[in-house]
């Protein structure tokens, strides 16, 4: 209780029957609209995305995937009875705004659960949602760092680890040797080149070269060159970007090896490219029902790719958890909605995802890209 | 075949960079602004071109029509930004800061009017690929040379013999005598700044062409042309041009004796060293 209240109703009792009687009605009738005015309030989260700079391609596909998942939850009624907003953040794609952002949305405004993505950000984020007990929601970065990052860090797909391994492994099985590693000179990618590397090396593999490039790339040609001439039977891919142009150049090079890489293959405009043909990659099940990615590409005017599904995904977790959070009546807290979220574990939302510690648990398919469609090769699980 | 495949993919980068580079120069060694936004200008030509083609306009028709609106557009930057900025008497610290928040505009208008995500045109001919003495060329690269060069050679035979040249070496060379025998400089900066906006659109087109188009790729090469220009001797295009394409060979040849992430440094570190030998520049005026 406030100083503020204490005063007031110390004022009350020391007032007359009558004036006390109707400064009491008033107080309730206040305090009832209040309440009123609280239930009809929306419920408020943060995001905070890189909404311009040069990762905005990526965080602009990140905001329809929340937006199209709070729309769907909002017209089937909301959270009893209350819409949910998200109020969006800028930190083009850098750690220091993040923190801003973050510091912003939690002690401003007030937000008990903040979507955020890249790797980077996300650990500079991740102290502050343990000290401040905000639940952090990282829908799309896989960097491994972050599966131990924070109590109040919940991951909604598996980090590169898991996917580096299962390539390596299926490569291994199927005959590859010696590897080349082309990755982008971030957190993530620079995790899952590392990862790759221990795992197909621990089969008896031997990686023979690497090289990165930066984000937003297009020009590829001169790594193609030098790590072709290293005479690779595969060449593992680890870039989030600029896969389309890749794609055209691997074209252009006709090199004799294989092209593996993680779900980030899944992209609609590497896809479309004749080179892209016979690419292997790993894939977390992201593929959305149709009639789901039918709807996201009516209301957002894009394709739903694999950060529109991702964030779809993570939003529709989280506002399933908020519902049953508001059912058990229970206050809405980072705390709170993180309890529940491990209560319920199990989510059918549009992927299967599965909870047994802070990182999600879910399928890891390899497929073959075949004329712009994959091809489903083999199945393993993620731990 | 691996060295010389490197070599050409340097020569092909370098002549698109080189033309960013002395058009560039013909801005700052006239006007004295050392005028960032034109990444924008070069931006902004490949997504016009690609919005032509997305309209059915074949592609020869951007490479036409595009330069001219550019040019109409290093006019109004001229005419609305460092003309009012340069009455106000303001310092050249100034000038660039505005130069630079136009460059911020103008990327991130790209990114809401077209897409913030790598966009590639559809036509097939600039894919198709021709092989000659083991190197594979696609026929995107091979205009991006031949065009580049010819920029490059009808540039230079403007500014050396044409009227329009002579005044703007004039106005270059002494802005208050050029006032003074009314030469009027700021209507040559205006046509400089629309000559070096059409200039700068050529590979910023063709780049696409070949790459694709991205908001923001075009601040990196203009400042990689920066230093072309400084290495080649500020006011030299010939400087700037060839600089542009040394810069790009020996960051593609460095990749044969180190890992690629390592060729930018290195070769910034060969400037560097070029730089306290030669601070003037390779083909500086004396």
């Amino acid at each position: 209780m406030t100083d503020h209240h204490r005063a007031a109703i110390s004022d009350v009792a020391a007032a007359p029957v009558g004036r006390r009687l109707f400064t009491g009605a008033l107080l309730a009738g206040l305090a009832g609209l209040s309440r009123h005015a609280r239930a009809a309030d929306p419920i408020r989260l943060g995001a905070v995305l890189p909404l311009t700079g040069p990762s905005a391609a990526t965080g602009a596909q990140e905001q329809r995937g929340l937006q199209f998942a709070v729309t769907k939850f909002n017209a089937a009624g909301g959270a009893g009875g209350r819409m949910i907003e998200i109020l969006y953040e800028d930190n083009q794609g850098r750690p220091d705004q993040s923190v801003l952002a973050f510091n912003k949305l939690a002690d401003l405004n007030k937000v008990p659960v903040i979507f955020t993505g890249y790797t980077g950000p996300t650990l500079a984020m991740a102290p502050l949602a343990t000290r401040k007990k905000v639940l952090l929601v990282n829908g799309a970065a896989q960097g491994d760092r972050l599966a131990n990052a924070s109590p109040y860090l919940i991951n909604t797909l598996p980090v590169v680890r898991d996917e580096a391994a299962v390539a390596a492994r299926y490569l291994y099985e199927t005959g590859k040797r010696k590897a080349a590693i082309l990755f982008q000179n971030d957190a993530a990618m620079t995790s899952g080149r590392d990862d790759f590397a221990e795992a197909f090396t621990k089969l008896g593999g031997t990686v023979i070269g690497q090289e990165q490039s930066s984000f937003s790339q297009t020009d590829f040609r001169p790594a193609i060159l030098k790590l072709t001439s290293l005479e690779p039977d595969v060449l593992f891919v680890m870039l989030t970007d600029g896969l389309g142009a890749l794609a055209e150049q691997v074209e252009q090079a006709k090199p004799g090896f294989t092209i593996a890489g993680t779900s980030f293959f899944a992209d609609p405009t590497a896809l479309r490219q004749k080179g892209s043909t016979g690419w292997i990659h790993t894939q977390v099940r992201v593929k959305a029902p149709p009639e789901t990615a039918a709807a996201f590409k009516q209301q957002a005017g894009t394709e739903m790719d694999f950060f529109g599904i991702q964030y779809a995904n993570a939003g529709s977790i989280i506002l399933r958890t908020i519902a049953g959070v508001m059912t058990d009546k229970a206050e809405l807290s980072g705390e709170a909605i993180r309890t529940k979220l491990f209560a319920i574990r199990q989510f059918n939302e549009i992927i299967p995802t599965e909870f047994k510690t802070n990182t999600a648990s879910m399928q890891i398919d390899v497929v073959k890209i075949v004329d712009g469609k994959d091809e489903f090769v083999k199945s393993y699980t993620s731990e | 075949m691996l060295l010389l495949q490197l070599l050409v993919n340097g020569l092909v980068t370098g002549c698109a960079l080189g033309v960013v580079a002395f058009s560039f120069s013909l801005v700052y060694s006239t006007t004295k602004i050392f005028h960032v936004a034109h990444a924008g200008v070069y931006t902004l030509a490949g997504y016009l071109a690609w919005s032509l083609a997305r309209a059915g306009m074949p592609d020869i028709v951007g490479l036409i029509v595009v330069p001219v609106v550019c040019a109409g557009f290093g006019v109004v930057i001229q005419r609305l930004l460092y003309d009012p900025l340069a009455q106000r008497r303001a310092t050249h610290l100034v000038v660039l800061i505005a130069s630079l928040g136009l460059l911020a505009i103008v990327q991130n208008a790209i990114a809401v009017l077209w897409s913030p995500d790598i966009l590639h045109f559809d036509s097939t001919w600039r894919v198709q690929t021709i092989k000659l003495v083991g190197v594979t060329l696609n026929y995107a690269q091979i205009a991006t040379v031949v065009v580049s060069v010819a920029l490059y050679g009808a540039t230079l035979f403007a500014t050396r013999h044409t009227g329009i040249g002579k005044r703007i070496r004039a106005v270059a060379s002494n802005p208050f005598l050029a006032e003074l025998t009314r030469l009027h400089p700021r209507r040559t900066y205006a046509m400089v700044m629309a000559l070096a906006s059409a200039l700068v659109a050529v590979p910023g087109m063709l780049v696409g062409f070949d790459l694709g188009l991205q908001p923001y790729t075009g601040t990196t090469v203009l400042l990689t042309g920066t230093v072309a220009v400084i290495a080649g001797g500020v006011g030299s295009l010939t400087g700037a041009f060839l600089v542009s394409i040394v810069v790009t060979v020996l960051q593609n040849l460095s990749l044969l004796v180190m890992p690629g992430q390592w060729s930018v440094g290195i070769t910034f570190l060969i400037f560097v060293a070029f730089m306290l030998v030669r601070p003037r520049g390779l083909f500086a005026a004396a």
